[in-house]
């Protein structure tokens, strides 16, 4: 009786998840125009100065180990931070992209299927980077890589550009400025 | 109302299937047959079955053990069917994205073998019926199909909606079809195999898990067959701001 009982729950909530993302799902198609409107801005100077690993080099050559772990601690918090918004913005970016896939215009449909594709892949890139941050927020003198992440954005940026320059050749570049 | 052989049981049990066997039809008319080749397979073999199991029940010259022999065979053709259906579902989400494909992939092989080992405890743990093994067997087989299609078919549903995909309307509702179907009859096969409920009370359990078979049909009905909406806008606006500065910045991170 407790296995049916389990598996009854299990099946339940299965259910509800399942039914909650179609809801959601459905709720997303009325919205679609203001999507551009939920990217936020990241300043990417102080997510480079993060990711640096001179600057981690140079904060425990300074710093005394316990003051290290918290500092570097804090900067991984701020970093995640920073890898959620990106990852945010890549979601974002995938809706905006698949409600262009169907243009009637080849070139701006393969614009958007490669925009699609990258930031699939940056927001893929920020799952395991996240992973990361949190693996290391436990052991804080690990090192940590956050290539990937960058490439990714330079991906984006580019699949972006080109995406914007086909839909709007009068403002052509604007939709990436906000990643 | 609810008993076996009233009217309502009659119509939950053949009114899907005929009409899961006019959607394969139109499904072949419209063309669909070769974007989803184990669907409409699925749609045939499946109601084709239930037709068959339907006779079994209600003809009085068949015995009650030749009864459970064609659901048996029933369920070893409907099961890898049901995972031809979901391996479809998964290839039309993902496999056209080079970026998650592969992922994609090696999750979902994951998650499979998690959920075959899960079924196979579970019906190692579910009291066994020595006198009719062939009834319980059908249940725990009825478990284990369902445990595991409605397992992989919640991974692809929070795998996408994770990645903010937005699957085609027809492959969206043939997952969401067979999603609700599968979870409901896992719930329906769990309390047969293992809670022991004596064949008066199982008849409503029979009632529910028509009845989820019928949503299903109908939603499938709805997805594919009913055209969408077509958008006042096809693409979305772009948003304002100063790429100058993103990208000056970009160059810099990267090629550091």
């Amino acid at each position: 009786m407790t296995l049916a009982i389990v598996l009854v729950i299990a099946a339940a909530l299965a259910l509800i998840f399942i039914l909650g993302i179609t809801v959601s799902r459905s709720l997303q198609v009325s919205e679609t125009a203001g999507l551009a409107a939920k990217i936020q801005p990241i300043d990417v100077a102080a997510f480079r100065n993060l990711v640096d690993p001179a600057e981690d080099d140079y904060l425990r050559r300074r710093l005394p180990a316990s003051e290290f772990r918290l500092v570097r601690r804090q900067r991984l918090r701020a970093m995640a931070a920073y890898v959620q918004t990106a990852g945010r913005n890549a979601a974002v970016l995938v809706r905006m992209g698949q409600s262009s896939l169907t243009a009637g215009d080849a070139d701006t449909a393969q614009a958007a299927r490669q925009l699609v594709d990258n930031a699939l892949l940056l927001r893929r890139n920020a799952a395991f980077a996240l992973l990361r941050i949190y693996v290391a927020l436990a052991w804080p003198n690990s090192g940590l890589a956050a290539t990937p992440i960058l490439q990714g954005y330079e991906r984006l940026n580019g699949s972006a550009m080109l995406l914007g320059r086909l839909q709007n050749p009068a403002a052509p570049v604007r939709i990436s400025a906000m990643l | 109302m609810l008993q076996a052989h009233s009217f309502l049981w009659h119509y939950l049990w053949l009114a899907p299937n005929v009409l899961l066997l006019a959607l394969a039809f139109l499904i072949y008319r419209n063309g669909l047959r070769k974007i989803f080749p184990a669907f409409f397979a699925f749609a045939i073999l499946n109601s084709l079955g239930q037709f068959a199991l339907y006779i079994a029940d209600v003809a009085p010259s068949i015995t009650a053990e030749s009864f459970w022999r064609v659901d048996w065979a029933s369920l070893l053709i409907e099961g890898p069917l049901k995972f031809a259906v979901v391996a479809e579902i998964f290839a039309r989400v993902f496999g056209s994205y080079d970026s998650l494909a592969r992922l994609g992939r090696l999750l979902i092989r994951g998650v499979g073998i998690a959920l075959a080992l899960t079924a196979a405890l579970a019906a190692a743990y579910a009291p066994k019926d020595s006198l009719f093994g062939i009834v319980s067997g059908a249940h725990l087989l009825e478990q284990t199909i369902y445990l595991i299609a409605s397992g992989l078919l919640l991974f692809i549903f929070v795998f996408s909606a994770y990645f903010g995909l937005r699957p085609a309307r027809p492959v969206f509702g043939i997952a969401l079809g067979l999603a609700i179907s599968s979870c409901i009859h896992l719930a329906i096969w769990a309390v047969a195999a293992n809670a022991g409920l004596p064949p008066e009370r199982r008849v409503i359990l029979d009632f529910a898990g028509m009845a989820s078979t019928h949503l299903s049909v109908l939603i499938w009905f709805y997805y594919l067959l009913v055209p969408q909406k077509v958008p006042t806008k096809s693409s979305v606006p772009l948003p304002e701001n100063n790429l100058d500065v993103w990208n000056r910045e970009l160059e810099r991170l990267v090629h550091q």
